[in-house]
């Protein structure tokens, strides 16, 4: 197999598998998937728990070898130029771990002490909101604080790579937002992101393409809006009982009213949701509760975790965006 | 494992966090620090004045150095942590697996091998010998503790958690009381009891530091007899520790058991 890897491509993963145990009880977590970040890039690798996003994100870390397959991280293998690459990269694991009875002072002196080079620790704690909170026992922090502290030795060596998994599972909304911005800003000094998340809204919102995994496949690969492209947008109101010609509306797929509310899903959002507003006008309808919303990855998402997608996910089956 | 990987600014990074950890933790502290200075109250109390009882409690003292700041406390260490997911999360970054070990041993090892040189001055202070081979002594105390290293990575190897660690470090400490109380047993029980690294270590003191022959008391060895009247024993305690560091770096888990 040829390496690639090109001055631009920061991560790249190629036919990558990872099998646990051996024999009879032997499972494959991860069944075969490509993969590359360009530099400069945030790319999220979304699925289900169990997905298998864990095992391949550990490969790409150099915490495990590959079964099979191939994995450079800025030109080279994690696991045989681990120092160099560990140099250049920053990790967040799944879990944070740290030792409960050390400060979030002693914690980052600790972590900095094993490094190359070094941000000083206080740009690093006032970045993300920490530097009220030195001298508190890593026992005595809030989840929200927890993942902050890990989330800054990630990014202490100010890393040219960064690998974060799940970095905001149990964060609270404010916190979350946080990390978002933190996320972006890495991408805007030209910093590459690969994370996983199993949120949706994450993907979307900050990633430039997304992978989405099933089973150990990755079974949809694009941009947000790629990805969304073949599904269709949906408008939602309630008040549906004194308008006419409802079902007649220009490029609606259905429409369906429950429990008072009514979903429309149309593939051309502005001509479907102009008709209906001109119904409403012309009625004298007040529609409430209005909403109209571009495909999002969700309904990707959800089609493909409910299993309507077909269940090998082989690359010949899989429709819509692909690279 | 890869060995010769290592740096001493993170060893001596990492090493500062596990002091502050063992100290921070009481009952951690009284076990690493204050149990292997007890023994030395046997140089004080009862008969002090004889060979064989200084003998005894330097021995005492040098296996509780072992076995406590070094043994317990790296098991206790490694285990915690390794639930915590301090290690996954420390193998992430530029730490290699031997700085992770050595620096966890670290502390320890620096309180054991304090309690192993003081032990020399008190012991003279107290009426006793200063030890005929000192470099022999010094060599025995070396491989102790590197046994005792290795003893807690494969014990930390087949320890599910910090609680199992109790039960799983019985083995050694087994080994290590077996060897010192064989001295009264019979000459066909010792035969085998001699294998253990305890007796090893008990041998190399009685000869190194008071020159006394194997079951004597009394300082009969000329300091050019003890490396050969050491060489059984030695062979013994080194093969215990080649044994126990090819079984660790076989055995080593860094994440806890799902």
């Amino acid at each position: 197999m040829s390496t690639l890897s090109a001055d631009h491509v920061d991560i790249e993963v190629r036919d990558l598998r990872r099998v646990y145990g051996t024999g009879e009880k032997a499972f494959e977590a991860v069944r075969g998937i490509d993969l590359v970040v360009d530099a400069g890039t945030i790319v999220a690798l979304l699925g289900t728990n169990g997905a298998g996003k864990t095992s391949a994100l550990e490969v790409v870390e150099g915490l495990a070898r590959p079964t099979a397959g191939q994995v450079r991280v800025l030109g080279m293998d994690p696991v045989t130029d681990r120092a160099e690459v560990r140099r250049r990269t920053g990790v967040l694991l799944q879990t944070s771990g740290f030792p409960a009875d050390l400060t979030v002072a002693e914690t980052l002196r600790m972590w900095a002490s094993t490094m190359t080079s070094t941000r000083p620790d206080a740009d690093v704690l006032a970045e993300l909101d920490l530097g009220g909170r030195a001298d508190v026992r890593v026992r005595s922090l809030s989840g929200g604080e927890l993942r902050r502290l890990d989330l800054a030795c990630t990014l202490l060596g100010d890393p040219e790579v960064v690998l974060l998994d799940e970095p905001t599972t149990g964060l609270d909304p404010q916190s979350r937002r946080r990390v978002w911005d933190l996320i972006a800003a890495l991408r805007d000094r030209g910093r590459s992101v690969l994370l996983t998340t199993h949120y949706l809204e994450e993907a979307e919102e900050l990633a430039d393409r997304v992978a989405i995994m099933h089973a150990g496949r990755i079974v949809r690969e694009g941009t947000p809006a790629q990805l969304g492209a073949d599904q269709a947008s949906t408008i939602r109101f309630q008040g549906a009982a004194a308008l006419v010609g409802l079902n007649d509306l220009p490029g609606a797929i259905t429409v369906a009213t429950h429990s008072g509310t009514t979903t429309v899903h149309t593939h051309d959002l502005q001509r479907t949701l102009h008709a209906l507003l001109g119904q409403a006008a012309q009625c004298d309808v007040r529609l409430s509760n209005l909403e109209a919303r571009n495909a999002s990855l969700e309904s990707v998402f959800l089609a493909i975790a409910s299993g309507n997608s077909d269940p090998d996910g082989s690359p010949s089956s899989v429709e819509g965006a692909t690279r | 494992m890869t060995l010769p990987d290592m740096s001493t600014q993170r060893i001596a990074g990492l090493a500062r966090a596990n002091a502050i950890l063992t100290a921070r933790n009481r009952l951690t502290f009284i076990y690493a620090v204050i149990l292997p200075l007890l023994p030395l109250g046997l140089l004080i109390v009862g008969d002090n004045k004889s060979a064989g009882a200084g003998a005894n409690a330097v021995i005492t003292a040098l296996l509780m150095a072992a076995l406590f700041p070094v043994y317990a406390n790296l098991l206790s260490q490694f285990v915690t942590r390794r639930d915590e997911l301090v290690l996954k999360r420390l193998r992430t970054g530029e730490s290699t697996d031997a700085d992770i070990i050595v620096s966890l041993a670290l502390p320890g090892l620096v309180v054991a091998l304090a309690t192993s040189a003081l032990v020399v001055p008190i012991a003279v202070a107290l009426g006793q010998h200063s030890p005929l081979n000192p470099l022999l002594y010094a060599l025995t105390v070396l491989v102790t503790l590197l046994l005792f290293v290795a003893f807690a990575c494969c014990t930390a190897a087949w320890t599910r958690n910090a609680e199992a660690a109790q039960l799983t470090s019985m083995p050694v400490i087994v080994l290590v009381i077996l060897g010192q109380v064989a001295t009264a047993f019979p000459a066909n029980v010792r035969h085998w009891t001699d294998l253990t690294p305890g007796a090893a270590i008990t041998d190399l003191v009685r000869v190194s530091w008071f020159g006394f022959k194997t079951g004597s008391a009394d300082r009969t060895l000329a300091l050019s007899d003890t490396w050969a009247a050491a060489g059984q024993p030695l062979l013994i305690l080194t093969a215990w520790a080649v044994l126990a560091t090819i079984l660790a770096r076989r055995s080593m888990r860094w994440e806890p058991r799902s």
